[in-house]
């Protein structure tokens, strides 16, 4: 069978999620510090030139510094990082995505090109340069990175709505998918609300200003957040474009989703009352700590939003197309009839330790069905998710697992393979014994196929849209939100 | 001639990836060698005091050195995509089998990055001797460290599921290939006369190099000049060295692949390049001057020698690997939309940033001039 086989690792007590979203979260933080803060410095380079500001050129000199140090820096490298994370996490993924979008990634990167372009002349430079040339490599620059953030905006939400592109597969109904100009406009606010916080805490950091020359820059800086009155409306749009399921786990169904939803709508919020109390009252000033802390919030709701996004595409990398196990709708069907761990080429790293053939084949289906979400016994532990079941329970709730959880991929493997399994969690719940019976009794394996055939290859998603009545597939539902 | 015998979009994805490959290996080995050259004066001036003859240039590199690091980073990105196209399977196998191992690259490229912040920034000098050299060797150790990653990452891309599987089970966190020593190396000493000539250039742009024969010998400038000669010459002959070395090593169903006729153009492209590269550098170790049209038939023939090499690298691989097998694959690939995209704005931001360098330079100028009353 043509079914690609990758050496899959294990990250101990930390679930697969939390790494790719540790690092996506920094990055994406860096990467909106860097648009909104090119269009930041632009504002102030025309308020130095139109003498509104004695103090604007100062501060861009001072701000792009810092810029540079930690965007062009931690940000390309994060860049990177996610990359090459993706590719430790789920290789199909970010496979289907290059097959699919490699001509837009690659313009993405002529972006990148005039970026790095821009923003180093102007880091070299600038202090010598005439005001207009000044002008003109800041526009240069924050023009290609915001150009960045709509490339990628496009890919990246494509993902979850991926609409018309199921029926047509072509480029650009992937790119403008239902779900692009909300989350494009979302993050522009986003990263110029970033940026006035970033310039605050560079404005606190200038030695040579008097408290009030300060002030009047924090004012001006605080301009930048007032967008942010714009986002629940670009929130209720995005929500209203994303797929009915999404939507209502993070609305409640999911208490883990609304936690982090609130999270991020919470610290919003709080920031968004200090802009309104800096706008409006000019007497207010507010110090360095108190910036780091707006900006330490404004981590805490990208982290919050992030984890949503990322969440709220369960149980697909891929909409309708890739599980987040990395098999795609099309093969579970011929995974459940041939086996999905019997043609992995790779070994177990512990196989001695494991004493029968049936518990080493239920560790890896363990390895490629589960491991991508959960852990052994550390983040989202699969023993304690399963503790309490009995095996009739765990063969019919893992047969049937997109009924158990439809934010779950249907089982893709044998009765055999399943029953695997089950084994390989009893034996590990008895804290791995060196002698262990295999179980392979006929009316079990009968049982598992019974369940597997009741509930058939199915989405979870598509099951609650039949189940909810609407009439609809998951397909359909989510091509027309 | 290769790789023109292979379908039509595994050539067309083979092309765009060496093109954009030659890209990122320009600053990179600005970066490699520019990394060892300063670790290098660092030690030496800790043990023997300042040298000054060697003080230009290091001025150069510190400065530029964080910019050439940006741009190498930032043209590995289309190679990247490029390679995830042609040769996706092994690429990732090789990510994943590497593991923490590869993925260390990226905290090590960040603390690299700031060490030549650090290097450039003007609090340098206030360091003593041995915490320079100590800084230098550290940055120069990170490259030395990424370099070696990225060759044990392409060698076990093209080893196949025998070798990946042994070493998925073997727990190991080095893959210790034959291959990797020796091919490190023919990359590692290439990459001096390339640097060679972007400081040749750098000095020319700026006048600090004397363009002819009539202007005066400069007691600061020539011996700086002299330097780049003799690095570029050493780097030329080491590179013969380390390739033909390279070359007897490998096993002979590679060697042959690698003389068959239809590579014969890169060959003869790469012993050209050097060729003229090592007459250029003679003629201005002789002189110490050099003038527009030799330094621009100088950066040709890196560029040749740089554009050979990596069509034989790819050669190299394709003798492991069959593309054939991945096809498909490019056919597929070729078939989505967005190229009409990319070539627009290909253009359009490489205007840009010609616009950006023209900018620069009037702004410059006009800097300079007094301001009228």
């Amino acid at each position: 069978m043509d079914f690609p086989y990758y050496p899959i690792n294990d990250f101990g007590p930390l679930m697969k999620g939390m790494v790719i979203g540790g690092v996506g979260i920094v990055h994406v933080f860096l990467a909106q510090f860097a648009i909104g803060g090119g269009i930041l410095l632009c504002v102030f380079q025309w308020l130095a030139m139109t003498g509104r500001s004695k103090l604007a050129r100062e501060f861009v000199d001072g701000y792009f510094r810092w810029l540079v140090l930690i965007s062009f820096v931690l940000g390309a490298l994060t860049g990177v990082a996610i990359w090459l994370t993706t590719i430790q996490i789920s290789p199909r993924t970010i496979g289907l995505m290059v097959q699919e979008f490699h001509w837009l990634w690659a313009t993405e990167w002529t972006f990148f090109c005039l970026e790095v372009g821009s923003g180093y002349a102007f880091y070299r430079y600038g202090p010598r340069l005439p005001d207009r040339t000044r002008l003109g490599l800041l526009m240069s620059y924050s023009f290609a990175s915001w150009m960045s953030l709509f490339w990628i905006n496009g890919i990246l939400s494509w993902q979850l709505t991926p609409a018309q592109w199921l029926e047509d597969h072509t480029v650009w109904s992937g790119f403008f998918n239902p779900s692009f100009w909300p989350s494009l406009i979302f993050r522009t606010i986003t990263a110029l609300a970033e940026a006035g916080l970033f310039a605050c805490l560079v404005i606190n950091l200038v030695k040579a200003w008097t408290r009030a020359e300060k002030k009047e820059m924090l004012h001006r800086a605080f301009y930048f957040l007032a967008p942010m009155a714009a986002m629940p409306l670009v929130g209720f749009w995005y929500f209203a474009v994303v797929p009915d399921d999404s939507r209502r786990w993070v609305m409640g169904e999911s208490v883990a989703m609304t936690m982090f939803m609130m999270l991020g709508v919470g610290t919003s919020l709080l920031i968004g009352c200090y802009a309104v109390f800096m706008i409006f009252n000019r007497r207010n000033f507010i110090s360095a700590m108190t910036s780091l802390l707006l900006i330490a919030l404004a981590m805490g709701a990208t982290a919050g939003g992030e984890f949503v996004r990322e969440g709220m595409r369960k149980p697909y990398t891929v909409r309708n197309v890739l599980y987040c196990n990395s098999v795609t709708e099309e093969e579970i069907a011929r995974l459940r009839i041939e086996g999905c761990a019997i043609h992995d080429p790779y070994p177990l790293k512990d196989a001695a330790e494991i004493p029968t053939e049936q518990l080493r084949l239920g560790a890896k289906v363990y390895r490629l069905q589960c491991s991508i979400c959960h852990t052994v016994d550390g983040a989202n532990g699969i023993l304690g998710l399963t503790r309490t079941w009995t095996p009739g329970q765990m063969r019919l709730n893992i047969a049937q697992l997109q009924r158990t959880k439809p934010f779950m991929p249907p089982f893709a493997g044998t009765a055999q393979e399943l029953e695997a399994l089950v084994q390989w969690l009893a034996w590990r719940e008895a804290e791995s014994p060196a002698t262990w019976e295999t179980s392979d009794r006929p009316e079990v394996l009968r049982q598992i196929q019974a369940h597997l055939d009741e509930v058939g290859t199915v989405s979870g998603l598509e099951l609650m849209h039949n189940k909810l009545g609407d009439g609809k597939s998951a397909k359909a539902a989510q091509s027309q939100p | 001639m290769y790789p023109f015998d292979y379908p039509t979009q595994t050539v067309f994805y083979l092309v765009l990836y060496g093109a954009t490959l030659v890209l990122h290996v320009l600053p990179m080995n600005y970066v490699l060698a520019g990394s060892t050259y300063l670790a290098f004066l660092g030690v030496w001036e800790a043990l023997r005091g300042p040298a000054l003859a060697q003080r230009p240039i290091v001025e150069v590199l510190r400065d530029w050195m964080p910019f050439a690091l940006g741009v190498t980073i930032t043209a590995a990105v289309a190679p990247l995509l490029f390679l995830q196209i042609l040769y996706q399977r092994p690429f990732y196998t090789a990510n994943l089998l590497l593991f923490h191992r590869w993925m260390a690259i990226l905290p090590v490229l960040i603390a690299a990055f700031y060490l030549l912040y650090l290097q450039k920034s003007k609090r340098w000098h206030h360091f003593s001797a041995w915490v320079r050299a100590v800084v230098s060797v550290g940055i120069l150790c990170c490259f030395a460290f990424v370099a070696w990653s990225f060759t044990e990452n392409h060698l076990l891309s093209t080893r196949g599921q025998e070798v990946w599987t042994e070493v998925y089970g073997s727990n190991r966190w080095f893959y210790r290939d034959p291959e990797l020593m020796p091919r490190l190396t023919v990359w590692y000493v290439g990459a001096f006369p390339v640097l060679a000539a972007a400081l040749i250039a750098q000095f020319w742009s700026t006048g600090f190099v004397r363009r002819d024969e009539n202007a005066a010998p400069d007691p600061v400038t020539d011996p700086a000049i002299r330097t780049l000669a003799v690095l570029a010459l050493g780097g030329l002959v080491a590179s013969v060295f380390a390739g033909g070395g390279y070359f007897v090593f490998l096993e002979e169903p590679i060697r042959q692949r690698l003389t068959a006729r239809d590579v014969w153009p890169y060959l003869a492209g790469a012993t050209l390049g050097i060729i003229v590269q090592a007459v250029i550098w003679r003629r201005v170790w002789q002189r110490a001057w050099i003038d527009g049209r030799t330094l621009t038939f100088l950066c040709l023939a890196v560029v040749g020698a740089v554009g050979s090499a990596t069509a034989l690298r790819e050669a190299r691989r394709t003798s492991t690997i069959d593309l054939n097998q991945y096809a498909s694959m490019h056919v597929t690939a070729s078939i989505v939309g967005g190229l009409g995209t990319f070539l627009l704005f290909l253009f359009v931001c490489t205007g840009a940033l010609i616009a950006v360098v023209v900018a620069v330079r009037r702004g410059l100028i006009a800097g300079s001039q007094p301001p009228i009353e």
